[in-house]
């Protein structure tokens, strides 16, 4: 019985003529047929109550096996486009709907959501929401199960689905004690299960640590090599320099349509549409050199065509003593010895009932005006220490000083005047009808009479550059928007120092420096600044101290150009340098972005 | 922190076929209905003590052990208030303790606490997909199975979320336990908010995702999970129905009443 035999891990169950690659993670590709995977025909589609078309008149077609990346600010469209080859728009999505989709050739006309599952798999950016069962196992088989597959055919597709994303021997494990990157490689897993023919991934790594990230994006090359059809939406150019072609939106409109090495030269344009153009891309375009490089080998030679006097690779690497390295933002201060401490944690160490330790002998000091930023694997305990700093968890061992008293006789309350603390998600604290009411809460709570609160949501709305917003419903405001809120609301105490979890997380590139130019500002005004992120050319170009936690422990605790020089503390850590920094190494130095590594190339020439 | 009770320890409960311990939740159920007196209700507890030795379920009652001890005691409380027989002890307006109501009011805690202790065991060794199953096998309709049990999927994200709402309220300075009952309902606002409208965009998502997956495609969808009835789960049947007689029958002498002496 053919149709209950183990074949290739995945095939097509909707491509009768396909051919099979064995052994292969994608789909036999309908090669030499004249239909493309999947094509949109002139499609508008605006959502109910939308002032504007989500999409208007995008033409896009997704040649067999062919991966395309799409990129674009929030709002752009970018998320309603893949929606559209899986009928979640128009059929889930309320809204007016206009065009053609094609699946292979086939157009999708009345069909549900759920019909269009065997042809066209679709990884979200969101885990949470889309892995709900206890086991790996069980995950995988969920689609299988919906489409009525014989138990047999479900239990043999099962290993190779895990096989295919590197999960072999989880089968058992709770989806939700896996990493994050491991979560979402299952995600896809329990897509390609089905043996789609497409597969559209929405910012599938936007929650994920630096090795997550590459291993879902290896993942994805590996399926792209063996024939699977797909679109990837993405913010980080240097990600998509593997695709075929990219997709530049703007607006509901297809701006710009072309191959990578078309595209990623053209930097202002990337970064007015809220994509991060590539490091590598604008190091060369510093140094007058017009071309793209597809990776740091590429680049380091179309410099030293043009730079011959560069010291040869392994040379020593300079960290910092070079006089081009004098950026004031990247010099390594020692701002800790001369002001007093703001926090001081001593040998703390935390677990939670029944659960392993998460902390583990942590002591770490932080004064006013450092910028320090927490960096390692997800669940190497930084929100768990960042929460003791508040008091929003008891130490099982070891003591917190908050401005030199004992925080565990200090109400979270109370601590808050001192430390604020950003939550990751904005969405977990807004519920005030206006910005402006919104900001007064803290205020309010302490006691502050109506004029103090009114100046203090004056200056904070200032700060964050929404005070012309202060009317505005906050659940209309866009997500850099709604960011740059919880700022200004946790701001309004006036702490001394500023906790942010992950204060980029989902947000555009534009809209991350816009974040990032603020928290910059209320470092220089002398706040001290504890970062907690994934986002390597973050800690690069704005910490100035890097606290790398690993297992519970703090394994390194100094300056950021020190830790970038140390490939042992790299290797180990889960972070990748920003590929200038990579870059600069190969000549011998340190360099924290791209300006400063082309002012340094600059200066030897 | 695991967000589910299910606990993976392989025990023979776990392995039994869901139907039994779908049943099982049931006789449990029906057993403690029956009877009243605290006396009568202590073999249950036992078994279930043993239970959660055998099953390694006591984490799940350490997470949850407040809950169990608050429930029984202000269940007792709350007889001594409403339950007014036999010779007063103490006997205030508000407080009439009694051995009647003492034992009444300490009956009425044990049942709750053992329904809850129940639900906890079921919880801590059927996993959301074999409970989806078993409900389909006792012929329960796919999706009325399939929401109950989202439903257990979906509680432990939204306490997760309202725990971190109330951690950011309380870092801005917001006292929740200001004021009279009507007043602090009033100060749940700015947390009732956030995670209603985040359980909205959850809930959105989730159901994106499922369908994304072809949930919906199938009225009866085919099932991963094989469970033939094994010569455990027909004992297992057998004793659970001996249980469900038996304390029937304390019911029908009389003995699990709090008038039996």
């Amino acid at each position: 019985m053919d149709a209950v035999k183990p074949r290739g891990p995945h095939q097509a169950l909707a491509a009768p003529d396909a051919r099979e690659a064995p052994g292969a993670i994608g789909v036999a590709v309908e090669q030499g047929t004249a239909h493309p995977a999947a094509a949109l025909d002139d499609v508008t589609f605006t959502y109910a109550g939308g002032d504007r078309a989500a999409l208007s008149h995008v033409t896009f077609a997704l040649g067999a096996g062919e991966m395309v990346g799409v990129m674009g600010a929030s709002g752009a469209g970018k998320s309603t486009l893949v929606k559209c080859l899986n009928r979640i728009v128009p059929a889930f999505e309320d809204g007016a709907f206009s065009g053609v989709v094609r699946i292979g050739g086939r157009v999708l006309g009345d069909e549900r959501v759920c019909d269009a599952a065997p042809i066209v798999g679709m990884v979200f950016q969101d885990f949470e929401a889309q892995l709900f069962s206890t086991n790996a196992a069980h995950e995988i088989a969920f689609a299988m199960e919906q489409v009525g597959m014989p138990r047999e055919e479900i239990a043999a597709r099962i290993a190779p689905a895990l096989a295919a994303v590197g999960l072999i021997g989880f089968d058992d494990r709770d989806p939700t004690s896996l990493s994050g990157g491991e979560k979402q490689r299952l995600a896809i897993a329990a897509v390609l299960a089905l043996r789609p023919a497409v597969v559209a991934l929405d910012e599938p790594t936007t929650d994920l640590d630096p090795e997550g990230k590459a291993e879902v994006f290896a993942l994805i090359r590996r399926m792209r090599s063996d024939g699977l059809s797909l679109v990837v939406i993405e913010h980080e150019a240097e990600e998509l320099r593997g695709c075929d072609r990219i997709v530049i939106l703007r607006e509901g409109e297809i701006i710009v349509h072309g191959a990578p090495a078309e595209v990623m030269t053209r930097l202002d344009l990337l970064e007015d549409c809220g994509v991060h153009p590539p490091d590598l891309n604008r190091v060369l375009s510093l140094l007058g050199i017009a071309a793209h490089a597809a990776s740091i080998d590429e680049a380091e030679a179309l410099i030293r065509a043009r730079y011959t006097n560069l010291p040869a690779r392994g040379a020593s690497i300079d960290s910092g003593g070079a006089p081009a390295l004098a950026d004031p933002l990247a010099a390594p201060t020692d701002d800790r010895a001369s002001a007093p401490p703001i926090v001081a944690v001593r040998d703390l160490s935390f677990a939670y009932p029944y659960g392993p330790r998460v902390l583990d002998g942590v002591s770490l000091t932080i004064a006013a005006g450092e910028f320090v930023a927490i960096i390692g694997q997800n669940g190497s305990g930084k929100t768990t220490l960042a929460k003791h700093l508040v008091g929003l968890l008891a130490p099982a061992a070891g003591t917190i000083m908050i401005d030199g008293r004992d925080r565990a006789a200090l109400r979270p309350a109370e601590t808050a005047a001192t430390v604020g603390y950003v939550f990751q998600n904005p969405d977990h604290q807004i519920f005030a009808a206006t910005v402006a009411d919104e900001v007064a809460f803290g205020p309010r709570n302490f006691g502050l009479d109506a004029a103090e609160i009114a100046r203090r949501s004056d200056e904070v709305l200032r700060a964050v550059n929404l005070d012309t917003l202060g009317d505005r419903d906050p659940f209309l405001l866009s997500k850099g928007e709604r960011q740059r809120l919880a700022v200004a609301s946790v701001l309004a105490l006036r702490p001394r120092m500023l906790i942010l979890d992950e204060p980029t997380t989902g947000l555009d590139y534009r809209e991350q420096r816009r974040m990032m130019a603020l928290v910059g500002d209320l470092n220089r005004a002398g706040i001290a600044i504890v970062m907690i992120t994934h986002t390597p050319w973050l800690v690069a170009e704005y910490a100035r101290r890097v606290v790398l936690m690993r297992h519970g422990r703090v394994t390194f605790d100094g300056a950021v150009r020190t830790f970038l020089a140390r490939d042992d503390l790299l290797a180990g850590s889960s972070f990748r340098a920003p590929e200038a920094t990579a870059l600069g190494r190969r000549f011998g130095v340190v360099a924290l972005g791209p300006a400063e590594l082309a002012a340094w190339i600059k200066g030897r020439a | 922190m695991p967000i589910y009770l299910y606990i993976d320890h392989g025990s023979v409960v776990h392995r039994l076929n869901p139907t039994v311990k779908v049943f099982a939740l049931f006789v449990m159920f029906w057993s403690v209905y029956w009877v009243d007196h605290p006396l009568a209700l202590l073999p249950l507890g036992a078994l279930m003590i043993v239970l959660a030795q055998l099953t390694g379920a006591w984490p799940n009652f350490y997470r949850l052990r407040w809950l169990f001890i608050l429930l029984i005691f202000f269940t007792t409380l709350a007889w001594m208030v409403f339950y007014r027989k036999g010779p007063a002890l103490i006997d205030t307006p508000i407080i009439h303790l009694s051995r009647a109501s003492l034992t009444f009011g300490l009956g009425r805690g044990l049942k709750l606490a053992e329904l809850l202790a129940t639900s906890v065991l079921f919880l801590s060794t059927t996993k959301v997909e074999e409970f989806t199953a078993g409900l389909a096998r006792i012929g329960v309709p796919y999706r009325v199975g399939f929401a109950i049990t989202l439903a257990f999927r979906l509680a432990p994200l939204f306490i997760d979320s309202a725990l971190t709402v109330v951690q950011a309220q309380s870092l801005r300075g917001y006292d929740f336990n200001r004021g009279g009952p009507l007043e602090r309902v009033k100060r749940y606002v700015p947390v009732v908010v956030p995670v209603f409208m985040g359980a909205l965009r959850k809930a959105n998502n989730m159901a994106m995702a499922l369908e994304a997956r072809g949930f919906g495609m199938s009225a009866m969808p085919t099932s991963y999970i094989d469970f033939p009835i094994r010569p455990r789960d027909r004992v297992a049947y057998a004793l659970l129905i001996g249980l469900a007689a038996i304390y029937f029958l304390i019911y029908w002498t009389g003995y699990g009443s709090i008038s039996a002496k």
